[in-house]
């Protein structure tokens, strides 16, 4: 975990987990522009922070298990600094997405669109997660570090693979 | 250095002779963040006089009103994509550590493409050399391609060294994404906003064509029809 006493974000923290939450009801609101239907900014949302919730304590749990886990205020605060991070990155993007959604009467190019905002922001956000949860020296011991690296990794996929089919199936769904 | 006529330089017009001589006291200066308000001030002014160049450049390949056209929609092509996508290399240098500044980063991208128009508007002769020669359509688009791919990539080095000097954490990541949305955005702002160069003999030059698909859509489109796949029922048929 990193110890480092600097503000994460050039905003409050606050503000960007506002964002957070904020960015893929905007991201929902390209695909119910399209749609005529409203449900799925309530909907994107809910994935984000639902995901997230349910999947976090794994990670906390799997890497106790190998043997390095920082404590578990510890992995909360990176938690919300990661989540920070992928709102304060979807605000960047969201306007740039609406713009080519908007602007194309395909309904493939709304979903590639929102889609891809909600993608970059979500990588962005475990990269953030991963350097937050680092210790600030890194991991002396070689095996510890592979081992936390492959749990990482298998979480970050599994949460990736659970969100962006929820999201598929509601774009799909909500757009065709 | 270009002064006034009481030998004072005037700001704007040194400003842009800093940007072309001296781009590092430029770097510098935004970074500082003293004058952010003026340096975009010039920046913009810049940016949509030389594209207005530029457009009627490209325009008068056809003539007519095309040049008024173009002259209009070019500036808005490329301001409006710094506007869209310059908030990208904030948000997602932000998301990494890196501590970013929306006016100091607006501020950078526009003097990088108001660099990039500026050189831009120094090809604008050899534009006009392909008119005089009477260039066929094809290679009019190839050369102006060319030319707009040099002064994207000498805006990009701009960007570039800037957002490098800083050696903020996730400064790579940042100035991809940028590029990558500004892609996006301008290719999307351009196709909407087209026809820039229309062949001679056309007969009437639409200030813009009808909203159809997106970029994305027309590249795949001519991908299909280049293997010989049609969706639209009036498909054109192969002549015999």
């Amino acid at each position: 975990m990193s110890v480092a006493t600097r503000e994460p974000f050039p905003i409050p923290r606050g503000l960007a987990i506002a964002l957070a939450a904020a960015g893929p009801v905007a991201a929902g609101a390209i695909l119910a522009v399209r749609a005529r239907d409203a449900s799925p900014m309530l909907a994107a949302p809910v994935i984000v922070f639902g995901v997230v919730a349910a999947t976090g304590p794994a990670l906390y749990i799997a890497s106790a298990a190998v043997g390095h886990a920082p404590p578990l205020a510890a992995v909360v605060r990176a938690f919300g600094v990661a989540l920070g991070a992928f709102g304060v990155a979807l605000a960047g993007l969201i306007l740039p997405a609406a713009f080519i959604a908007v602007s194309s009467v395909s309904a493939g190019t709304t979903i590639a669109a929102s889609s891809g905002a909600i993608a970059i922001a979500g990588y962005l956000g475990l990269r953030r997660l991963a350097t937050e949860l680092r210790p600030p020296g890194g991991v002396s011991d070689g095996v510890a570090a592979l081992a936390s690296s492959a749990v990482f990794l298998v979480w970050a996929g599994a949460t990736v693979a659970i969100a962006g089919r929820l999201w598929w199936d509601l774009a799909v769904e909500v757009v065709s | 250095m270009i002064a006034a006529l009481d030998g004072a330089p005037r700001p704007a017009l040194g400003m842009i002779d800093l940007l072309l001589r001296d781009r590092e006291a430029m770097l510098a200066r935004i970074r500082k963040g003293s004058d952010v308000a003026a340096i975009m001030r010039t920046m913009i002014a810049t940016i949509a006089v030389c594209m207005a160049i530029v457009g009627a450049a490209l325009g008068s390949y056809r003539g007519g009103a095309q040049i008024g056209y173009a002259a209009i929609k070019l500036p808005i092509v490329l301001l409006g994509t710094a506007a869209l996508s310059a908030p990208a290399l904030s948000a997602i240098g932000a998301a990494l550590g890196r501590p970013s500044r929306l006016s100091a980063d607006l501020a950078l991208v526009m003097a990088a493409l108001a660099f990039g128009a500026l050189l831009l508007a120094a090809c604008t002769p050899l534009i006009m050399v392909g008119r005089a020669l009477e260039l066929d359509y094809h290679r009019m688009i190839l050369a102006t391609v060319a030319m707009f791919s040099i002064a994207g990539l000498a805006a990009l080095r701009m960007v570039w060294r800037a957002v490098a000097l800083e050696a903020a954490p996730g400064w790579r990541t940042a100035v991809a994404g940028l590029c990558v949305v500004f892609a996006l955005v301008g290719g999307q702002l351009s196709w909407a906003l087209r026809p820039y160069l229309v062949r001679p003999r056309t007969p009437e030059a639409p200030f813009l064509r009808d909203v159809e698909g997106s970029l994305f859509d027309a590249v795949t489109g001519a991908f299909r029809s280049a293997r010989g796949i049609y969706w639209r029922d009036e498909a054109p048929l192969r002549e015999r």
